[in-house]
């Protein structure tokens, strides 16, 4: 039974904000996720406790209902990500790997980020689909390879290694925003 | 059926009797009313069997309200009074309605907020002109399940922002209809299809409305609904196809180009061209050009569909950008539906059909399907149905704060499931700073001024601290219809601020539309300004903090170092007036570095001040 319903009657109880993602579903925390059971037991969950559920309800299990339900799109949202996922855990354990204070400089890692953008430039200035294209395989395989890494990295929880983790999550962070500003403009390119 | 189930008096609370439950969807041309009858969505005709309902409004000098098609008629006679499309002032402020000014002709009022329509019967906010057509389509209903609805879903379309629904409840409330949900149209469409094949995959639905399109993509599996993305063009419809037609009927007749009667007839005479074409390969356009002889000439399918191709076209960017959103290719789908009286038109659907690289599904009308889905949904909210059925619907744009700079932080991103929350940590920028104001936007672009303002509100009380010391955590809630609101607190006082964000006006659709395409055109200006703006906000951080101590530390300096803080921070105030990110960043630096000497003297003063008459025991705990 889920930590949201009695075990013993069902009825919804009250919102308990620090649960974890993980034990909001009942799953156990690791880096590794199968997404399509995630989201068969995140929706399964929603089933019962949306606020649709509770459409004629009292005010305060409305906003019960509100509490949890929301917490499980957040759960979906954050674990189905490999990159929010493997930061989720690691601040978990008291890492910061993105945002304030987080800012660490690999230099190789810096030289092949700017190289990378130099790249997009250019590909963009010259309106080359095929050139995006590419470049757009090569970064999502390099982001496939960061995963690799963050399965070792991440095997036992809490990781043993959490720098290195820290590290590849921030790697990671900048494929992905690589991959979305190559979307967009591949989508302009398009749409021209 | 439904109709023959007699209550005896009093016992009509029984718990397992079926309550009734309405779906309406409140449109810009028309609206319609539907509900679950013997386990079968119905739409609910009025009595003389018309299932539509025109959206039109008029209002008359003794007070008395008429909607509808009779109302429709009277619009070239009494347009002042008559109004048409309200849906478009949903939500609206005079300053986002003053584009469709042009062709509406309301005379609207300056007052502030949303907009109000001066009439015979006095002044009418949209909230109020909607709540007429509810009212009638719930007599409509009350008449039909005989008895009143206990519980209605609205529909809305999937781009509609915070103000527009908001201002939908309203109407609601007004009419005396129990809301239990904001439905997003696309999604209620899709229920009506997947309840009815019982289908489970990833859907899209196409819904070219007369002035509106939107695109979603839903996944159905196990009875639940889920929207993984949505986009639109919000002012694009079959109203546009309706006037490429008409140009160039008027360029082929000629005739007064400028006379409005004569306008108003070769619009009409396009509009039945275009429905006729949809099944006829040739009609004739007869038009009655003004003390002339009459007009007539053949016009082939073909020749129309040559005419409405690049309004047709026009619906593939959100197409594309849908599915990058979402995340697949167009083979991907298991199915398309279309939606929305304009997908009558073959080339329509010939288009999609390439697009999307399989046969639309169109055998639901489409000018009843969302009705009939909000039905279904409302039959299940109200506990009628075992159906296992859950709707997740997500925000169709981006919420965000306006940060230093005129910079948006986005907080929740686009296309995120509903319910949402979102929390995000903030600090002060200056050094005693007791108040924080905290500015809520919605759009896709990188600055406050391209978003659309959402509210404003401010956190007051914040003792005072140096700055980056405060740390204000601001809270987004959106719910399951989508409605948003924001608390802010700050963290190690626990001053609070809270608002239920209720703006006073919105966007036109056309700036929606616009911030959308914008966003996607310009990103890369969008990084450039970006990186200007942060670079100032660091730069004035730097010049801030360095006269905060100069004004009480000068002294600590020599007259040398002095000098060169001095040239530093004018190189820095210069470089501050341009325009170029990269100067503004090594302007501060500089003045960092020529600080640095200043910055260790204070911390060894401070350090000493600090130790001055305390034994090492006052340390040990």
């Amino acid at each position: 039974m889920p930590p949201a319903l009695c075990p013993a009657c069902g009825a919804l109880q009250p919102f308990r904000p620090e649960l974890s993602l993980f034990a909001v579903l009942g799953l156990p925390e690791a880096f590794t996720v199968d997404v399509a059971l995630l989201r068969e037991r995140v929706f399964a969950l929603q089933k019962r406790l949306h606020p649709d559920r509770f459409a004629a309800a009292e005010p305060a299990t409305r906003l019960r209902s509100l509490e949890w339900s929301t917490r499980l799109n957040e759960a979906l949202a954050v674990l189905r990500d490999p990159l929010r996922r493997a930061d989720y855990l690691l601040q978990r354990q008291g890492v910061t790997a993105m945002g304030e204070g987080a800012r660490v400089a690999d230099t190789r890692l810096l030289m092949a980020q700017m190289e990378y953008r130099e790249r997009l430039e250019d590909l963009a200035k010259r309106a080359d689909p095929a050139g995006l294209e590419t470049l757009r395989g090569e970064v999502e395989q390099a982001a496939d390879a960061v995963v690799e890494r963050l399965h070792t990295l991440l095997a036992s929880i809490p990781s043993r290694e959490p720098e290195q983790a820290a590290a590849a999550v921030r790697e990671l962070q900048f494929l992905h925003k690589l991959r979305q500003e190559l979307e967009s403009t591949e989508e302009a390119l398009q749409n021209r | 059926m439904a109709l023959l189930q007699i209550a005896e008096p009093g016992m009509s609370a029984a718990p397992h009797e079926r309550r009734l439950a309405i779906g309406i969807d409140l449109g810009t041309t028309h609206s319609l009313v539907a509900s679950v009858l013997s386990g079968v969505p119905t739409v609910i005709p009025d009595q003389e069997g018309r299932v539509l309902l025109p959206s039109v409004v008029r209002y008359l000098r003794d007070g008395g309200v008429i909607v509808g098609e009779v109302a429709r008629l009277a619009a070239a006679l009494d347009p002042h009074n008559t109004i048409a499309s309200v849906k478009r002032l949903m939500g609206r402020g005079l300053a986002d309605v003053r584009t469709l000014a042009g062709y509406l002709p309301y005379d609207l009022s300056p007052e502030g907020g949303m907009v109000r329509i001066r009439t015979v019967a006095g002044e009418k906010s949209p909230v109020e002109v909607s709540a007429e057509i509810l009212r009638v389509l719930k007599a409509r209903a009350v008449e039909a399940l005989g008895g009143e609805p206990e519980g209605a879903v609205i529909t809305v379309p999937a781009y509609f922002d915070d103000a527009q629904r908001q201002a939908t409840k309203d109407a609601a409330r007004l009419a005396g209809l129990p809301v239990l949900r904001l439905l997003a149209e696309p999604t209620a469409a899709a229920v009506a299809y997947g309840l009815d094949k019982g289908s489970e995959g990833v859907f899209a639905i196409y819904d070219l409305g007369g002035g509106t399109f939107d695109i979603s993509i839903l996944r159905l599996r196990q009875g639940v609904f889920e929207v993984l993305a949505t986009a639109g063009d919000s002012a694009l419809g079959g109203d546009d196809m309706d006037h490429a037609i008409a140009q160039w009927l008027m360029a082929e007749a000629g005739g007064p180009a400028a006379d409005p009667l004569w306008r108003r007839q070769v619009l009409q005479a396009a509009r039945s061209a275009k429905e006729a074409l949809s099944t006829a390969e040739e009609v004739q356009v007869h038009l009655a050009l003004p003390s002339q002889r009459p007009w007539q000439a053949p016009l082939l399918r073909a020749q129309m569909e040559a005419l409405v191709a690049p309004v047709i076209q026009r619906t593939l960017p959100a197409c594309r950008r849908v599915l990058r959103d979402a995340g697949l290719a167009p083979s991907e789908l298991d199915g398309v539906v279309l939606v929305g009286g304009a997908t009558r038109v073959p080339a329509v659907r010939a288009t999609v059909q390439t697009f999307f690289q399989r046969a639309p599904l169109a055998d639901i009308d489409p000018d009843e399907v969302v009705a009939l889905g909000a039905a279904i949904q409302a039959d299940v909210l109200l506990g009628n149905q075992r159906e296992d059925l859950l709707l997740m619907d997500v925000i169709p744009l981006s919420l965000g704060l306006e940060t230093m700079g005129g910079l948006v932080e986005r907080i929740i991103p686009r296309n995120t499931l509903i319910p949402v929350a979102k929390a995000q940590e903030f600090t002060t920028f200056k050094d005693g700073q007791t108040a924080m104001s905290i500015h809520v936007v919605q759009g896709e672009r990188d600055l406050v001024q391209d978003c659309r303002s959402l509210a404003r509100f401010s956190l007051r009380g914040i003792p005072p601290m140096v700055a980056g010391a405060a740390r204000i955590r601001v809270t987004f809630q959106v719910d399951a219809d989508g409605l948003l609101a924001v608390s802010a607190q700050e963290e190690s006082s626990g001053v609070r601020a809270e608002v239920a964000v209720r703006p006073s006006y919105g966007l036109s659709d056309a700036e929606i539309l616009g911030m959308l395409e914008d966003s996607f055109a310009h990103g890369a200006g969008d990084a450039a300004r970006r990186r200007i703006a942060e670079a100032r906000v660091e730069g004035e951080r730097v010049r801030e903090a360095l006269d905060a101590v100069l004004a009480v530390d000068a002294g600590l300096l020599d007259a040398a170092e002095s000098q060169v803080l001095d040239s530093a921070r004018a190189s820095l105030l210069l470089a501050l007036g341009g325009d170029d990110a990269d100067a503004i960043a090594a302007a501060a630096k500089a003045v960092e570095d020529a600080a640095e000497p200043l910055v260790q003297r204070r911390m060894d003063n401070a350090v000493r001040r600090a130790m001055a008459g305390r034994s090492i025991d006052d340390w040990g705990d």
